[in-house]
């Protein structure tokens, strides 16, 4: 079964990547524009420090570090899991998703695997550049800081998949819902800061309610040496935004199988 | 020995009234007035193995409800339905597997990509081994003379040979049924003599077809049984033959005088439109003539700049099947 659906990833792969790669320009603009906007983003931090403001207790460089983390993340997500909204949405406005119902695989699984595109390369490409920059300019990072890095980059990278799984989840109730996203990427963006510069209500919010602040912040932190228990026990939310994002994807699938179209 | 079984299906779906002018559609979004639509209504029938059965009905009759039941990617409201022992909303991931689709109006091939990527998605979807894989795609592609359309990305094909290919997707996998929704809607006569000859042979082979339709043609070319619904209920079920004797031998044929005439005084022909002077719309009883001689009649009779002849629209074969039973719509 593993080997199978192993197969059908690796097909979805190849055919991400013949399609991109048909419209040239589009996927390299795609890639530029994506690689572009995320330079932006922390010339803004270099702006704000170098006009002698800081973010309390941060250096530049350790800033930059959470942001390089949080594009990459962001760059991680949108290449696996970002399609399935439009995806999901795109079907139940034209009542076509018995196309892929009829198929023996699972519908979330064939959804996000016909939907891995790589137009976030070039998002994740920025985000290592940024990140070696910041790295080398962080203290000596251990083999134990790296296990906690990785961790909770991957507790990050879960949260973003829930998230995207509820919203394509909400699209079969809720048709139309485009403007979900631009909510979600508003909550997100927390996660690209220190946490101790926001109220700890709102930090307690990003870190068990909604963990964003496990995108960027918490796994950065790990590399700097500055993970604590909190950061720990927000994988518990992370694992649970996860779960509910299938769950609740397969229980509107059933929903949709009851109502149709 | 028969493969599906369908008893007492019914599918009832829920929506809202919205209203078709500007101060319902204000109305609507404060307020929606939720209401229920009968699919399906109570339908029954039975396939046997090996047979081309034919559901025909208007548009929005039920028809591909029906079929989207039967394919298990929707849940009936009540009733059973059997398919090779399975139960198709209940044991979708197991039966899927043994089935096959083609959805007119809804492409499995990816649009960028030419249809043989596609082939190699459902290669790796149904773990077709390689060498029966490749041995069913030049069979299939041979059989619609695909070869060299099959690399040519899906966007550049024409809608027939974008079908085709539909075709070739979905039995790769050698299913023992086919479903068809409207196969051949939009196709050409060329186009759609190519897939009716597609599926007589795969016929042929022993796979099952159900095909959903409003075009009486593919009934007639492909089907033994018959099935029509309307508003969601079956109103006939059995041999085109039977349909047909129902019916009598009727066709519609249109012209267009090239100047008007006192009337058209024929024992087999009625005028059922008159749309001007010079041209009217005749149906026309072929029981005891044929139509070479309604046509040498009509032009002995009258001088026509155009002639078409068509069948009758489903919505007069099922008022006619309605009034030979006896039945109040």
């Amino acid at each position: 079964m593993l080997k199978k659906y192993i197969g059908i990833y690796m097909e979805c792969i190849k055919i991400s990547i013949s399609t991109a790669l048909t419209y040239r320009l589009n996927f390299l603009l795609d890639n530029f524009i994506a690689l572009l906007s995320n330079i932006f983003f922390p010339l803004v931090t270099l702006l704000i420090y170098g006009s002698g403001a800081e973010f309390p207790n941060w250096s530049l460089y350790e800033v930059l570090l959470i942001q390089a983390v949080f594009t990459m993340s962001t760059g991680i997500a949108n290449i696996l899991f970002n399609g399935v909204l439009w995806a999901t949405m795109r079907h139940i406005i034209e009542g076509s998703l018995e196309i892929v119902l009829i198929k023996p695989v699972g519908c979330l699984f064939f959804l996000t695997a016909s939907t891995v595109d790589f137009s976030g390369a070039g998002l994740i490409l920025g985000g290592a550049v940024l990140f070696a920059v910041a790295l080398s300019h962080a203290g000596p990072v251990s083999i134990l800081m790296v296990l906690q890095f990785l961790i909770l980059f991957i507790s990050g990278v879960f949260v973003m998949m829930g998230i995207s799984f509820i919203m394509a989840a909400t699209s079969f109730k809720w048709v139309g819902n485009s403007r979900l996203p631009e909510i979600f990427d508003s909550i997100k963006y927390f996660g690209r800061y220190p946490q101790n510069i926001f109220h700890k209500a709102i930090s307690g919010f990003t870190s068990f309610i909604i963990p964003v602040a496990m995108i960027g912040y918490f796994p950065a932190a790990a590399l700097l040496g500055e993970a604590d228990g909190t950061a720990f026990i927000a994988i518990i939310p992370c694992l649970l935004f996860a779960m509910a994002g299938v769950l609740l994807f397969r229980h509107m699938i059933r929903l949709y199988e009851g109502v149709g179209g | 020995m028969e493969i599906i079984s369908v008893s007492s299906l019914t599918k009832t779906y829920y929506t809202y009234r919205r209203g078709s002018s500007f101060k319902d559609t204000l109305k609507s979004f404060f307020r929606r007035e939720r209401i229920s639509i009968n699919a399906v209504q109570n339908v029954s029938f039975e396939v046997e193995e090996g047979q081309i059965t034919g559901i025909l009905g208007p548009n929005g009759a039920g028809k591909s409800t029906t079929i989207k039941m039967l394919t298990g990617t929707l849940y009936p409201t009540s009733g059973n339905i059997s398919v090779m022992g399975y139960t198709p909303f209940r044991d979708r991931n197991t039966y899927v597997n043994h089935i096959g689709a083609v959805f007119g109006q809804k492409s499995q091939l990816v649009w960028d990509i030419p249809p043989v990527d596609s082939f190699h998605m459902n290669k790796a979807i149904y773990s077709i081994p390689e060498k029966e894989f490749k041995k069913t795609l030049d069979e299939l592609t041979g059989l619609f003379e695909l070869e060299d359309i099959i690399e040519k990305p899906t966007r550049v094909l024409s809608l027939g040979e974008r079908m085709k290919c539909e075709f070739v997707m979905a039995m790769l996998h050698r299913p023992q049924i086919v479903f068809l929704d409207e196969p051949t809607i939009g196709l050409d006569i060329i186009a759609k003599q190519k897939i009716r000859a597609f599926i007589r042979e795969m016929n042929r082979q022993g796979v099952t077809f159900i095909l959903t339709t409003h075009d009486l043609e593919d009934v007639e070319q492909l089907a033994r049984k018959v099935i029509i619904i309307n508003h969601g209920q079956k109103v006939f079920d059995d041999t085109l033959q039977k349909l047909k004797m129902n019916l009598g031998a009727k066709k519609i044929i249109r012209v267009i005088l090239t100047k008007p005439v006192a009337g058209f005084e024929l024992d087999s022909v009625k005028v059922i439109e008159r749309n001007s002077d010079l041209e009217y719309t005749m149906e026309v009883n072929l029981e005891n003539n044929s139509i070479n001689a309604v046509i040498r009649q009509l032009t002995e009779m009258c001088e026509f700049s155009d002639i078409s002849i068509k069948e009758l629209p489903m919505e007069k074969i099922i008022t006619e099947i309605y009034e030979s039973e006896g039945v109040k719509e």
